[in-house]
């Protein structure tokens, strides 16, 4: 036991210190349990977000109000798919499968951003989500490339590249409906006012109270702190709806001169709490879309495993 | 029968005639044709694609070099059929620095197993830097052809909407900045 | 623009780029229906992609149509009634399930690609252009779907039976696609477009073997009685929701 804990000890310190050296771990090297496990924990995650994701945005491709703004809502959306499937992918090189991971979402066992449990009320939140949520997903995501496990970082590198797209199509909506009719502008404000603060719950609950965090730092996964990321993000977006005329719903938001910072009201926890709980206004609506395409999709999937079948008999025979 | 999300297969990519295919991926597909085209269209849906290959992730036999270093027995007894020589792929990962970069294909070797495969690669290809290998039998890619890529690759190229330099929202927001100065602050 | 010197096929034309147009973008519409709840992951990007190449070509079609009507892509697609669309009933049926969607997307993808190759021949330029440029990504959705078909009529005979049933319903409205009129015909006689009966006979050429060796019965059904311009509520509730936020303010840019 103690030889077993000593050799342990040695491969562990080994692992810490190529990872402290920068080099990426790849699928076969050894690494903790601990590791592993939580990686696939967040990789899967990661990946749920993204296809829940497609929903409430997927929702008004049918009724996007130009040509153009409905092929780039498709390739959002589509891109959002895309995503999904690379961080899948990461969290198989892992040992994880798809059935499985799929099998812990619908079950409700496996958590997804909480963001995307708000409902997209008009057309107007086409161009918030991805001026604000893209935005917030860009800042972790740029962190997240710089992860120690490969598949991960890769995963993220590719993802950020499409990602800018995504947030560059909402912010150029907003800025148009600032400066377009009465309606716009007060469709685009509605907007902000509902998706402000789950935007700024994005990044995950303050230093002080964030459980996770030592392991992931540690390891090279979460390298930047959330209270951290938010506070870009606010420092970045304020400045900017102000100049375009809109206000945020925080009553309590400063101007901190000292230290350069916007300081934002209490974030509500109790909600986060609730809407990661499953208490949100659309979790259920969510679980059942997803529930019934795979349901939907079964005979499918089975119809084209039994043509491979038959085909790779032929081919043996 | 059992729900499954089929089989995965292995993606590489090239993406200039100058560079290498390199590993970038895998998708799920029943079938290998239908993974050419679900690789296809879940990795070209934007430019710098010509040339394609998919393989079932059960035919690659692959080995970190920290794997290789702990097993001694590893090319030991591995002969295989005389008979059944084939050639091999071969994938190596072997530059830290660049964080895109997983396999690379190198070159191929004639082996009659996928250990002596590895073997030879090492002795041929080896140059000390190289962190991951992976070994394939080169008749069960599948690769896309050249006249395939007006169809399938090319398409990609038209569609600009898909790239973050279609939306000028910097210069955009410097206009608005300029018209009204003073605003944005406190 | 570069319209024809002979003003009654300039009318024709426009009514044919239209009717093109409004094909591509009533199936687009459908097609992107299934966004977020195709079979599996990797279907629903390849299946939004497919939704993203037809915009993509109606608005190829639109932007010819406009350049000989002097009009907008958007305010054609955005504010004009049913009755004023030009697609055939075919592509404004309902998605219903995978392999409706699919026996509808092969129907139309073989269509298509014996009228583009046909229309690559167009002694109008433009339409000889826009169809060269629609016809290399056709290629690709003719294999995609083509593939489809085939294994969902050589897989399981649940498959088999929900694909079979979906053709039954299917093949009298893809019979509309070939229906003559005197529009097409002195369209096909300045070289324009080609003939009804070509299209009809290159087209079962393709799809009746093909069927067959993907275990398919071929339906008999006649050609549904109704000319492009006619429609059923299925485009009314469509055109409701995909006008919806546009019409809140035509003078609004979105």
């Amino acid at each position: 036991m103690e030889e077993e804990n000593q050799a342990y000890q040695v491969k562990l310190r080994e692992f810490e210190g190529r990872i402290a050296s920068g080099e990426k771990i790849e699928p076969g090297d050894w690494m903790p349990d601990e590791y592993r496990q939580q990686l696939i924990r967040m990789i899967s995650q990661h990946a749920h977000s993204e296809i829940v994701g497609m929903l409430p945005e997927g929702a008004w491709i049918t009724r996007a109000p130009n040509l153009r703004r409905k092929m780039v809502l498709l390739a959002k959306v589509q891109d959002e798919g895309g995503h999904g499937q690379y961080l899948y992918h990461a969290a198989e090189t892992l040992g994880a499968t798809r059935e499985e991971m799929i099998d812990a979402l619908l079950s409700g066992k496996a958590k997804y951003a909480s963001v995307f449990n708000y409902p997209t009320l008009n057309w107007a939140d086409m161009g918030v989500i991805g001026w604000l949520v893209d935005g917030a997903a860009i800042k972790n995501q740029t962190m997240l490339a710089q992860c120690s496990y490969g598949p991960y970082s890769r995963a993220m590198v590719r993802i950020c590249a499409e990602e800018g797209f995504h947030m560059k199509q909402g912010k150029e909506m907003v800025m148009r409906y600032a400066q377009g009719t009465d309606e716009q502008r007060i469709m685009t404000q509605d907007a902000l006012d509902r998706w402000w603060w789950p935007t700024l719950m994005m990044f995950g609950l303050p230093d002080d109270v964030s459980t996770n965090s030592p392991a992931l730092k540690r390891w090279g996964i979460k390298t930047r702190s959330n209270d951290t990321l938010r506070q870009e993000f606010i420092n970045e977006l304020i400045p900017e709806l102000y100049l375009l005329g809109f206000n945020v719903p925080d009553d309590d938001l400063t101007f901190d001169e000292e230290s350069g910072n916007w300081v934002s009201g209490d974030i509500d926890w109790d909600e986060f709490w609730r809407v990661i709980r499953g208490d949100g206004p659309c979790n259920k609506e969510r679980m059942e879309t997803r529930q019934k395409a795979h349901d939907d999709g079964l005979w499918v999937r089975e119809a084209l495993s039994a043509y491979a079948e038959r085909m790779q008999k032929r081919a043996e025979a | 029968m059992t729900d499954t999300q089929w089989p995965r297969f292995e993606v590489f990519l090239q993406d200039r005639p100058e560079t290498s295919h390199r590993n970038i991926g895998s998708v799920h597909a029943p079938d290998i044709e239908m993974a050419m085209m679900n690789a296809r269209d879940v990795f070209v849906r934007r430019p710098s694609c010509i040339s394609l290959w998919v393989v079932p992730v059960d035919a690659i036999y692959a080995k970190t070099v920290q794997e290789i270093e702990a097993d001694p027995e590893l090319f030991r007894d591995r002969l295989g059929d005389e008979s059944s020589v084939d050639k091999y792929d071969i994938f190596r990962k072997s530059s830290q620095r660049r964080a895109m970069t997983f396999v690379i294909y190198t070159g191929q070797v004639e082996a009659t197993s996928p250990e002596l495969a590895l073997q030879k690669a090492i002795e041929i290809f080896g140059d000390g830097t190289t962190y991951v290998w992976w070994v394939c039998p080169e008749r069960i890619i599948l690769r896309s052809q050249e006249s395939d890529i007006p169809s399938m690759f090319a398409p990609a190229k038209d569609k600009e909407y898909r790239q973050p330099r279609d939306y000028k929202v910097v210069s955009a927001m410097q206009e608005v900045k300029r018209e009204q100065p003073g605003k944005g602050g406190r | 623009m570069k319209e024809t010197t002979d003003a009654r096929i300039d009318e024709q034309l426009v009514q044919f780029t239209l009717s093109m147009a409004d094909d591509e973008l009533i199936l687009a519409h459908r097609n992107s229906e299934w966004t977020g709840h195709a079979p599996i992951l990797e279907e629903d990007i390849a299946f939004s992609n497919i939704a993203q190449d037809e915009l993509g070509h109606a608005s190829l079609w639109y932007d010819l149509c406009c350049n000989l009507s002097d009009d907008d892509p958007d305010r054609l697609v955005f504010f004009r009634t049913p009755d004023e669309y030009r697609n055939v009933l075919m592509v404004e049926l309902p998605k219903s399930d995978w392999a409706f969607t699919i026996a509808r997307q092969y129907l139309f993808d073989a269509y298509e690609l014996v009228s583009l190759n046909n229309l690559v021949n167009s002694t109008y330029r433009p339409i000889a252009e826009v169809a060269g440029k629609i016809r290399t990504e056709e290629i690709y959705h003719y294999r995609h779907t083509s593939s489809w078909i085939k294994r969902l009529g050589l897989g399981t005979e649940e498959s088999n039976m929900r694909t079979q049933k979906a053709l039954n319903e299917l093949w009298s409205f893809a019979g509309q696609l070939f229906i003559d009129s005197p529009s097409i015909q002195m369209l096909a006689d300045s070289g324009v477009a080609p003939r009804s009966e070509i299209l009809r006979q290159e087209w079962e050429e393709i799809v009746v073997p093909f069927l067959q060796d993907s275990g398919f019965l071929i339906p008999s059904a006649e050609p549904v009685d109704a000319i492009r311009g006619d429609h059923t509520g299925n485009l009314t509730s469509l055109l409701a929701e995909m006008q919806e936020v546009a019409r809140t303010d035509p003078s609004a840019k979105w």
